[in-house]
């Protein structure tokens, strides 16, 4: 594992050392005319986008971690690289059980495709900002929840159904609407069938990539309730990206600023929030409505 | 008992110009064929009708596919004298595993006189010149189209089935380099969740045909459109299975003696559609698959509906068996 390393955290759940992500073939100047330094996160030279660059952070037990940056900062990058949906070029990501810390941590980006989709079915859920990237709009909702414990090996209809009505109250949602098509679902019922969804396999790490972006200021608030409930009752690990530092502000203990896909600030989140350092850091505050 | 006669030539000879074209060619019209007959034929049309190197191409994949039970193997469909998605696929496996000491039988629906049986059938006779039947028990290569035979098939004997859509997956992932990816994974939950929904929507299983199979406990398998009633026939069967699907270009195979089990649930367990109080109408089976037909009135009177077998030559050799005779139309009144 490499030194570079954010915080000193004895008990992270998961890992990233150095993660680079680039489209395109890369040359020999990519790493040095690239990055916040060079306002830019394409090669003059070959044109490849260094999606993202040198990621390291920890994530804590129960610990939620922000990601926030402008878009195009890499955001989402890192968090299909958590997710394990894209490769990474460089870089090493790593897991280890809640409570295990004396075990060797297991290298998720080494895993072949099989093991990949099964570490990604028990061990993360994923929020997308647009339900219909997490949902199936053809299933019904009892259907799009049951997907992950059927995933799991679970062959009991009515004992899918229980666990499904179960999550659906967690999340606030009428379980008499189980059957119901998603197209006839609100935009925050939505983003909650996703959060039921992603809940059902009793995840170890969730990821929510801009979860109230494009809902209204009454139904941001609800989502963002119900997800520091979960929060506060789960103990879940969460990695929160979002442009909105608002967001950030009420999940995030800790938060990473990611600028042309580069790190360019991390610590506490009201530490950044107050008194922010790199003058990129000190525009995204200042920019706040 | 009185057995039906196993070899039935069901084409007259005066039908077929290609003979006639090969007597006037050799010199001779004689009856019996002559040894150059053969080499003539040949040339005309391929044993078989397709060429070599395209038979050794679906051999070489029906090996693949023998050796990977419910794998998806791709191979490169040729063109036919039929339209794609007429059989072409099942035609192509047929046309490269026959030998002229094979006997054929082809059916379609479990009917040996349908229109698309009896086109197939006169194809692969003009081309091959080898021996019908209808008798599935005699028949060496047996080519179907949505059914199983009735009668176990044995060791002996080959089944290629037509297929229109090879994938299973096809109803819950239109993308084929996807679907692809997740038969490598054992991906399978978006067809559990669609069985789900099909729970969810009716109360009970409604998936009537194309029934999801998972062989060997490895792949998820299309039974093509076979009803539900077929797919305990494929388990641990004696039989080779090919399916062929032309349209679609791809070979899938079960071995003999392979674990074929439906999915289901514990709670909706897997049951076929059969219903004992039924019973043809012409043998009296109720152990049988049957189809529903519109029988018209006499003297247009009104009609009704009836129950027959759905497997033709099973129907007409039961009657045989037990009476000696052959069917009688069956009366609206």
């Amino acid at each position: 594992m490499s030194d570079n390393k954010i915080v000193q955290n004895k008990k992270w759940v998961l890992r990233a050392d150095n993660l680079t992500r680039r489209y395109g073939s890369g040359c020999a100047y990519c790493s040095t005319i690239t990055g916040p330094d060079h306002d830019t996160n394409q090669c003059q030279i070959c044109n490849t986008v260094i999606a993202c660059s040198g990621i390291s952070f920890e994530l804590g037990e129960g610990e939620t971690l922000g990601i926030v940056g402008e878009s195009g900062s890499g955001k989402s990058t890192v968090m299909q690289l958590v997710n394990l949906s894209v490769p990474a070029d460089e870089g090493e990501l790593w897991y280890r059980q809640s409570g295990e810390y004396d075990k060797e941590p297991l290298n998720l980006l080494t895993l072949d495709k099989f093991k990949r989709r099964t570490f990604r079915n028990q061990q993360l859920g994923i929020v997308h900002q647009r339900p219909e990237l997490g949902l199936n709009m053809n299933f019904t909702v009892g259907g799009n929840v049951a997907e992950k414990l059927l995933m799991a090996g679970w062959r009991n209809v009515g004992n899918i159904r229980q666990r499904a009505s179960q999550l659906m109250e967690l999340t606030e949602l009428p379980p008499t609407r189980l059957d119901d098509d998603p197209h006839t679902f609100s935009g925050g019922m939505l983003q909650r069938v996703q959060i039921s969804k992603a809940l059902s396999s009793n995840p170890s790490v969730l990821l929510l990539d801009e979860v109230t972006t494009g809902l209204d200021l009454s139904v941001q608030a609800r989502v963002l309730d119900l997800i520091k409930r979960l929060q506060w009752e789960l103990k879940i690990a969460m990695l929160v990206v979002s442009h909105d530092l608002g967001v950030i502000k009420q999940l995030a203990t800790r938060t990473l600023v990611l600028k042309n896909g580069q790190i360019v600030e991390h610590g506490l989140t009201d530490q950044i929030l107050e008194d922010p350092q790199h003058p990129y850091t000190q525009l995204l505050v200042s920019s706040t409505l | 008992m009185l057995q039906p006669d196993p070899v039935e030539q069901l084409e007259p000879d005066e039908g077929f110009r290609l003979d006639a074209l090969i007597g006037q060619l050799s010199g001779s019209e004689n009856e019996e064929p002559a040894p150059e007959q053969a080499q003539i034929r040949e040339t005309l049309y391929n044993f078989g009708f397709i060429d070599e190197d395209s038979k050794r191409e679906v051999r070489r994949k029906t090996l693949k596919a023998v050796a990977i039970p419910g794998h998806l193997v791709p191979f490169a469909s040729r063109d036919l004298p039929v339209a794609k998605g007429w059989g072409t696929g099942g035609l192509q496996l047929t046309f490269s595993i026959i030998k002229p000491d094979d006997l054929l039988k082809v059916i379609d629906q479990g009917d040996d006189d349908s229109v698309n049986a009896v086109n197939l059938r006169r194809l692969i006779q003009r081309t091959t010149g080898v021996p019908i039947t209808t008798d599935t028990t005699a028949a060496s290569i047996v080519q179907t189209r949505h059914r199983v035979p009735e009668e176990p098939l044995h060791e002996d004997q080959i089944l290629v089935l037509q297929v229109p859509m090879a994938d299973p997956l096809r109803w819950v992932q239109p993308y084929i380099e996807r679907s692809t990816e997740m038969h490598a994974e054992m991906d399978y939950a978006p067809i559990w969740v669609y069985m789900y929904e099909s729970v969810v929507h009716s109360g009970d299983m409604d998936i009537s045909s194309q029934y999801p199979v998972m062989v060997e406990g490895r792949y998820l398998m299309d039974t093509t459109p076979c009803p539900r009633y077929d797919a305990p026939s494929l388990h641990m069967s004696e039989t080779l299975y090919l399916y062929g699907a032309g349209r679609e270009k791809r070979i899938y195979a079960i071995p003999p003696y392979t674990r074929v089990e439906p999915l289901e649930f514990e709670d909706f367990p897997f049951r076929t559609e059969h219903k004992p109080e039924q019973s043809c109408e012409k043998c009296g089976n109720s152990n049988t698959y049957l189809t529903r037909h519109y029988i018209e009135g006499k003297h247009g009177g009104e009609g009704r509906w009836a129950f027959f077998c759905s497997d033709t030559s099973y129907c007409q050799k039961q009657i045989l068996i037990k009476t000696g005779k052959k069917a009688e139309k069956v009366s609206g009144e």
